[in-house]
């Protein structure tokens, strides 16, 4: 590990200390998911109690955090396996992987009163909803962050965004999910006194909607809609009450990237997504990069044992060359993300260990490679 | 891209490219894009009319196909256009879906361009959950099924880069959770149409790309088992960019030892080639055969072609 200061490493750690959200965005396949919850683990190990948020995990990291895949709620990773991967005490880290599922439930038990939530989760509707929303992980991801945002358990949430370029679309007042709950929309459906379907719309929507759809699914739709409706304000007002607190600066944004053409590409639609929408973003994590690797030195300036022959030299010698080559070329995306990132933003490269970390161990190293050493206690 | 006969081609993939609907599918950065341009091609070679399909809520500045093909810095388009010798590109979006759903349904067709003008519909449809996947998905099979004339169709075959996987399965098991929301009217019907083409081997095969590592081939082994529980059949694995192996095993460990207690440039490469390995055998024990293609240094369109001349050469 470099001894020399890194402004970009020391950024990193400010937001781990100062910040209450910590959003991560980028294409998939690059190591969002590994990321997050390696920076929650970083900001465990400094003493906070922490919650990453993930959606699209592996199994093998919820069984790397020793939780349970499918939780109904936040699991806290349990202690002696932070200690085994040498993370110092004091801090605590839970963890949840997000189904859209529970999220909505969860959502539906708290707003509605008993009679109307019973309504609204017996609906053949609803009960197949969340099956139909592929987009219900980017509103189900804001829906846990207002939970948690507001009940202070924790003292930072690390939330893991879905891989789609949808990510960011829960942020836009009022958000997809709430557009379609928009009471605008929703009045089409509402039975009107006097009766009558879809009053207020003009006669040719009202008859694209019966044809297209047909009564019985209108009913349906009127009976899970008629029960939503106290809910409506409740949910707008979350996520508002989300778009403020992720605009003001207790919240940062990063986005990561690998040194792929296509997913530097999806980087800087996120980010003019991000600042677009005027939230605060904070730099660039490169992950699978080489970045680091420039300096090592060339088998063909080490000693070797005889057990090496010439011949295996000599076919390691272009792989060596190539990682060179690769190195300065992954050292100078690395300087573009550092410049366009701007004066105080950050842009750190991520060690290269292997093609997925496997346990928290790795994550702690992960961490490691990307922060500052940690001031000896 | 010369032309080629069928006969020239490896049995598997002469079944593949018989199909009239192939979805390459996969996790983001498994190399789908490639892949879908290079099938696309194979197939084009052999005097098929070809539809390279991707998906997309409206034209942004870059198609990453079109890029893929070339033509870098083009934006998708939502008709398709010419991309090369029977070759076509097209960009999926959920409007031109509804649209067509709209004009299908409705008796006449002015009245479903007037529909789409009308603003509580179009937020409706925009806002709605899974309205955006179903017109895609509706759009798709409306290009799948366009005729230039009686009984001929338009595309031989439509080669769909599908999006990164998190919605992928959503997808595929959409059409029948759809069914048992709406089971009657248009949408039923529709749903059912769709239903009986994705689910027939003859008709509709998907393509599982990876990387040979280990996390890529667990989420690919599962996104392979998802599927086919939805009924769709999964006609092979793809294994993208693998590494070239020139060591023998005895070569392989000592270097393996000795870059243990040296750090050194090319010892990276060689934990990646055993892990490849390592990766490779896994999946071939999970699935039979694997089609593996080879990592190579050029890019853009050459890329396209070699990984095509790849493809028709596979046995």
């Amino acid at each position: 590990m470099s001894t020399s200061p890194d402004p970009s490493s020391d950024r990193l750690a400010a937001l781990l200390r100062d910040k209450r959200v910590i959003v991560l965005c980028g294409a998939g396949g690059v190591g969002k998911t590994t990321t997050s919850a390696a920076l929650a683990l970083a900001a465990a190990d400094r003493g906070r109690r922490v919650l990453v948020l993930t959606v699209d995990p592996a199994r093998r990291l919820a069984e790397a955090l020793g939780i349970p895949p499918h939780a109904d709620a936040p699991t806290r990773v349990p202690e002696e396996l932070l200690r085994k991967a040498g993370v110092r005490p004091g801090g605590a880290l839970d963890a949840w992987m997000l189904d859209p599922r529970i999220v909505f439930e969860n959502l539906v038990k708290k707003l509605a009163p008993p009679e109307k939530a019973k309504a609204i989760l017996d609906t053949r509707l609803y009960r197949h909803l969340t099956e139909l929303v592929a987009g219900m992980q980017e509103y189900t991801a804001a829906e846990a962050l207002h939970t948690f945002a507001e009940n202070q358990a924790y003292d930072l949430i690390v939330l893991d965004t879905p891989p789609s370029r949808n990510a960011l679309d829960f942020l836009d007042a009022p958000g997809r999910l709430s557009r379609f709950l928009d009471e605008g929309i929703v009045q089409m459906f509402l039975p009107r006194e006097g009766g009558g379907l879809l009053r207020r719309a003009g006669r040719l929507v009202s008859s694209v909607f019966v044809r297209m759809f047909g009564e019985t699914f209108v009913q349906e739709l009127q009976i899970f809609l008629g029960a939503f409706s106290g809910m409506f304000s409740a949910i707008r007002a979350h996520t508002e009450g989300v778009r403020a607190l992720l605009g003001s600066d207790q919240a940062a944004f990063l986005l990561v990237s690998s040194p792929e053409t296509a997913a530097l590409h999806e980087a800087h639609f996120f980010r003019t997504q991000i600042e677009g929408r005027a939230l605060p973003f904070k730099g660039f994590v490169l992950n699978r990069s080489h970045a680091r690797a420039a300096t090592l030195p060339h088998p063909s300036e080490l000693t070797h044992d005889a057990e090496v022959s010439q011949a295996s030299l000599d076919k390691l010698k272009p792989l060596a060359d190539r990682e060179r080559s690769q190195a300065i070329a992954d050292a100078q995306v690395l300087d573009e993300l550092r410049s366009r990132a701007g004066a105080h933003g950050l842009a750190v490269a991520a060690p290269h260990l292997g093609d997925a970390v496997e346990d928290l161990s790795g994550l702690h190293q992960l961490a490691q490679g990307l922060l500052p050493e940690r001031p000896s206690v | 891209m010369s032309s080629l006969s069928t006969d020239m081609l490896g049995p598997r993939m002469q079944e593949l490219l018989s199909a009239r609907f192939v979805i390459v599918t996969g996790k983001g950065g498994t190399g789908k894009t490639t892949l879908a341009a290079a099938l696309a091609q194979v197939a084009a070679s052999l005097g098929k009319r070809v539809l390279l399909a991707e998906v997309g809520p409206e034209p942004e500045a870059r198609s990453p196909l079109r890029a893929a093909l070339g033509e870098e810095g083009q934006a998708g388009s939502i008709e398709p256009v010419p991309a090369g010798p029977n070759l076509w590109t097209v960009l999926l979006t959920p409007e031109a879906g509804h649209r067509a759903f709209l004009r299908d349904v409705l008796p006449l067709g002015f009245l479903a361009d007037r529909a789409m003008k009308a603003e509580p519909l179009r937020r409706f449809l925009s806002a709605a959950p899974a309205f955006a996947e179903l017109g895609i998905l509706y759009r798709g099979l409306q290009l799948v099924r366009a005729e230039q004339k009686k009984h001929v169709p338009l595309y031989d075959l439509v080669v769909l880069d599908a999006p990164a996987t998190g919605h992928a399965l959503a997808f595929a098991s959409l059409p029948q959770v759809l069914l048992r929301i709406i089971p009657g009217g248009p949408i039923g019907r529709a749903a059912r149409e769709g239903i009986a083409l994705l689910h027939d081997p003859k008709h509709t095969r998907a393509v599982v790309t990876t990387l040979p590592e280990s996390l890529p081939v667990t989420e690919a082994l599962e996104l392979a088992k998802g599927l086919a529980q939805s009924n769709l059949t999964v006609h092979g694995v793809v294994a993208n960019l693998v590494p070239h192996d020139p060591f023998t095993p005895a070569e392989r460990s000592a270097l393996s030892n000795w870059t243990r207690t040296l750090p050194m440039l090319g010892a990276r490469t060689l934990q990646r080639l055993e892990r490849a390995r390592a990766a490779l055998a896994r999946l071939e024990a999970a699935v039979g055969s694997v089609l593996m293609v080879p990592e190579r240094e050029t890019r853009g369109r050459e890329l396209v072609s070699a990984i095509a001349h790849d493809l028709a050469q596979a046995r």
